[in-house]
């Protein structure tokens, strides 16, 4: 699949929209909001990001602009994440406002523990991006792909389509997560399905399941580390940035245009949580350029659309791939069937 | 003969326990068939821990017989979770498996961990520092950590793959981390010093009179540790060997991280498989963790029945004693290295595959040319983070904390389980099953619980530290119970025939005499409390986060430098920590003990 063409006018739109107001996106804020949000005086940000990398700069940056406004923060894999926002909320006695994550999302929803907000700093966001019912903007961009340690496989024998993937060289030399989202092995064979068709889809992942790829039970970047490490010299599902950031650093580590998937990272709001302006304020700041400008230092992939990845190529446009976009959605839409394909191939 | 519990018995004897020694009274109470204050000691207890343990217990039955609706409620009634566990893959293969493991591990850290206690305590081995310095450094190793190092080390591309394919074989890879055998050798190391420490607190409170006895007629050494030191600490291995076992069996997290790439499935492979999922399948979890408790009970009863006649065993009677150490003679070079070895394989090994993760810019084998990249980035950047300081602070109260309240229950509760007072057996059950929580599943009754107690203790460290208390409960009391067990009955009947009552015989006598038991629980669980993960991971609020917390929230982001960095320094604040607490404690020791 090419480029599609939402995104495409939703990039040229950003550019007419983001010539036409002026372009810190702060002074766009409604000062009743910063008022009220300074009422408050307090936000709690349940977060899956990394303290160090990003939470803290994030929130340092906030409370810099907005003194008077403390964010207080827990980090936590998604599953926890979700887990404690659904207690809070059955017991009726919410404590977090704010979260983030790829999946983090539905079983908040599900369980009814979501509230709505569009934030103006999104405008400027492709919709795919965003969702219409303001349940979840996206913050961060995550391309998945499969990448080689380039000490131990040459140029030459990396692979470049996915046929390649089924060379008998690589059995029982590749890994992936055990990841149960969309840049995990489910959102793989959901990629793959669409690519492929069903039929030929399920004949291509029946062949990869004799490859016996390592199901890793842990995350992206510890499966990377083992491809760094020199334990397996093809791993599948890594971020492509982790991948960027380790380069930069000198790891020998390439990552693979070979069938990027596209998702994407979202913030949204806790139904009833007690800072509800500030919540929102915070939001407008980490999807405003200033907020996002962050993001990119960090070595994550903005999602804004005026705002670079610190490796610009990592984005589709400026790299110019073509990928697979996978949204959180879509994952959740069809995740039954994706995980029970991995369960009976892969597990 | 001047032993100090003759001393303790000369302080009963002549008064120094409360109230005159009035004959008729006292002899009357104890051969009294009921003793009330006892009863109401029995009762108290089993109330707190009633208290502290039913309440999980209760969401753990109702959830397993529950459908789990996406709010995580629980609604209806349905036998699925129990009729996945039976129809589950492979249940005769993952039944087999953890079997195997399990049992294949708990024997290596018994050797491990009850050769080494036994050099410590009874004998005159060189080294004996080091091989505290070992169990303690890596007890306070966080799991994540010690395990990643060992799948370095053992792995692929690790250094006893690479310099056999350098020097042997460049195409094989002889060795495969991710088997069965890689998983029993981690298990192993990983609970030896819990081993270390219930066993050398036995050892060291063992008379050395049979001993001697032995080695006088012409035993020998062999014989004698055979004949003599092996029995009389039967109960005590027994209860131990049953103990790593069960905690074996339930374990998830070796074998998922070691097991699961290489496709070893064990029972718990689908527990874990469950509780990641979104959301997490804790119906699932809470049946197994059910049917683990009907087991779990079992064997308990089981135990109980064997140590009935544990009253045979116990070396510390009326008689004053000085456990003298046993001279090893041209053994002692052997004993040293055994030590040695045993430090190198545990702790070396490991940590100086931490200290290389922690000096290279990004995850790499151990090779020469690699020397060059290193960096103390990861150093600076831990350094340069005062927010860990408050997370220390945090992690060093609550585990302290949990560490004494956990033994000054387990001092009570162990004594009447171990003496067979009424309620003993009860005590027993209650104190141990917390044994067989997934940690999540515990997580989420206790997240349930806090935000609907009246008294706001939710995202607090109070929360973390009820948590802990329940969680390592059964670790303090197998502490606690085998201390008991080497103290003969006789010395408390003596108390309560010069008229102590219970408090002042529990104070006076049990106490000083369990102090190393109860020492080398408090500090067990400090250092384990300390380097918990799943339970901060869930229940910690914005002021209440550990180091854990931050370790994990790295070492999931990829930040495997910086985790080493700071897990090391980590370690050698702790290391300190706990060498403090155990000068202090060996010092108290001392004055029971002689020794």
């Amino acid at each position: 699949m090419r480029f599609p063409q939402a995104l495409l006018r939703a990039a040229t739109a950003a550019v007419v929209v983001t010539t036409a107001i002026p372009p810190t996106s702060g002074q766009t804020i409604d000062s009743s909001l910063i008022e009220a949000a300074k009422k408050e005086g307090e936000v709690v940000w349940y977060t899956t990001l990394v303290v160090t990398q990003i939470v803290r700069p994030l929130v340092q940056a906030f409370e810099k602009k907005y003194p008077g406004i403390k964010v207080s923060y827990t980090a936590a894999p998604f599953q926890e994440v979700a887990t404690r926002i659904v207690n809070e909320g059955r017991a009726a006695n919410v404590k977090g406002d704010l979260f983030d994550g790829g999946a983090t999302f539905y079983p908040i929803n599900a369980a009814g523990f979501a509230a709505p907000y569009k934030p103006a700093a999104a405008a400027a966001y492709p919709a795919e991006f965003k969702d219409p019912n303001g349940f979840w903007t996206a913050n961060i961009v995550q391309v998945v792909s499969p990448a080689i340690n380039t000490d131990l496989v040459p140029a030459n024998d990396a692979p470049r389509a996915l046929n390649d993937l089924l060379d008998p060289k690589w059995r029982g030399r590749m890994a992936w997560t055990d990841a149960p989202s969309a840049g995990g092995p489910p959102g793989f064979i959901g990629a793959i399905l669409l690519t492929l068709g069903k039929e030929k889809g399920m004949e291509f992942l029946t062949k990869l399941a004799e490859q016996r790829i390592a199901n890793i039970p842990s995350n992206q970047r510890v499966v990377l580390d083992q491809n760094i490490g020199g334990q397996y010299p093809l791993v599948l599902c890594i971020y492509n940035y982790h991948a960027a950031i380790s380069a930069s650093q000198g790891a020998p580590v390439q990552w693979l245009k070979v069938l990027p998937i596209l998702t994407f990272g979202t913030v949204g709001m806790v139904k009833n949580g007690p800072h509800p302006n500030a919540t929102k304020l915070f939001i407008e700041f980490m999807l405003s350029e200033e907020g996002q400008k962050i993001h990119a230092e960090a070595g994550y992939i903005p999602a804004h659309p005026n705002v670079p990845a610190k490796s610009p190529e990592l984005k589709p446009e400026i790299g110019k791939y073509e990928y697979k976009l996978v949204s959180p959605e879509m994952y959740n839409a069809n995740s039954a069937e994706w995980t029970s394909i991995y369960k009976k191939l892969f597990q | 003969m001047t032993g100090n519990s003759e001393i303790t018995l000369s302080k009963v004897a002549s008064g120094r326990v409360n109230g005159p020694a009035r004959l008729s009274g006292p002899v009357l109470r104890y051969f009294r068939l009921v003793d009330y204050p006892l009863i109401a000691l029995s009762t108290a207890i089993i109330v707190v821990i009633g208290l502290l343990v039913l309440p999980p217990i209760w969401t753990l039955i109702r959830t397993s017989f529950a459908n789990t609706m996406p709010n995580l409620s629980t609604a209806g009634f349905t036998l699925d979770h129990y009729i996945n566990l039976v129809t589950g893959r492979n249940l005769a293969v993952s039944a087999v498996n953890s079997i195997g493991f399990a049992t294949c591990a708990t024997a290596l850290s018994l050797i491990i961990g009850g050769i080494l206690a036994w050099l410590i305590e009874r004998t005159d081995a060189p080294l004996k520092g080091l091989a505290y310095v070992t169990t303690i450094v890596s007890l306070g190793t966080p799991y994540i950590l010690y395990v990643t190092a060992w799948l370095y080390l053992l792995g692929r591309a690790g250094p006893f793959n690479d310099l056999y394919r350098t020097w042997i074989d460049p195409t094989s890879t002889p060795f495969n981390v991710n088997s069965l055998t890689g998983m029993i050798l981690i298990e192993g190391f990983l609970w030896s010093p819990l081993v270390f420490l219930l066993l050398s607190s036995t050892f060291r409170a063992a008379n050395a009179d049979m001993e001697e006895a032995a080695r006088m007629s012409g035993a020998s050494i062999l014989d004698t540790i055979r004949l003599i030191s092996i029995k009389l600490a039967r109960p005590a291995l027994l209860a131990l060997a049953l103990f790593v076992f069960i905690r074996n069996i339930e374990a998830f997290e070796v074998p998922a991280l070691v097991g699961m790439p290489g496709r070893v499935d064990v029972l718990t492979t689908e527990l874990y498989k469950s509780i990641k999922e979104v959301p997490p399948r804790i119906g699932y979890a809470s049946a197994f963790s059910v049917v683990m408790l009907i087991i779990v009970g079992a064997l308990l009863l089981l135990y109980g029945r064997i140590s009935k006649q544990a009253e045979r065993y116990a070396s510390i009677t009326g008689k004053g004693f000085r456990p003298r150490p046993f001279a090893l003679g041209r053994g002692r070079w052997i004993a040293g290295f055994v030590i040695l070895v045993n430090f190198a394989i545990v702790l070396a090994l490991p940590i100086s595959a931490i200290l290389w993760t922690s000096l290279m810019p990004f995850v790499r084998p151990m090779r020469w040319v690699a020397l060059g990249t290193t960096t103390i980035k990861h150093y600076e950047a831990v350094v340069s983070s005062p927010y860990y300081l408050g997370l220390a602070l945090n992690t060093l109260v609550v585990s302290a904390a949990t560490a004494t309240v956990v033994m000054l229950l387990a001092l009570v509760a162990g004594w009447l389980a171990a003496r067979r007072k009424p309620g003993a057996a009860m005590i027993d059950q209650l104190i141990t099953m917390p044994l067989v929580f997934p940690g999540l599943v515990l997580g989420i009754a206790l997240l349930e619980i806090g935000l609907r107690l009246p008294i706001p203790i939710y995202g607090t460290l109070w929360l973390i530290g009820l948590a802990f208390v329940i969680r390592y409960m059964p670790y303090g009391m197998r502490y606690a119970y085998s201390g008991v067990m080497q103290i003969h009955s006789e010395l408390e009947q003596a108390a309560s025939v010069s008229g102590a009552n219970i408090r002042e015989s529990l104070r006076l006598i049990v106490g000083p005499l369990l102090i190393p038991a109860l020492t080398s629980g408090w500090l067990f669980i400090f250092l384990i409390a300390a380097k918990e993960m799943s339970l901060p991971l869930l229940l910690a609020g914005p002021s209440s986060q550990t180091i854990s917390v931050a370790m994990f929230d790295l070492w999931a982001n990829g930040q495997g430098g910086e985790v080493a960095a700071l897990g090391l320094m980590w370690v050698t604040f702790m290391t300190i920590v706990a060498t403090i607490f155990y000068r202090v404690a060996r010092r108290l020791s001392l004055t029971s003990f002689g020794h």
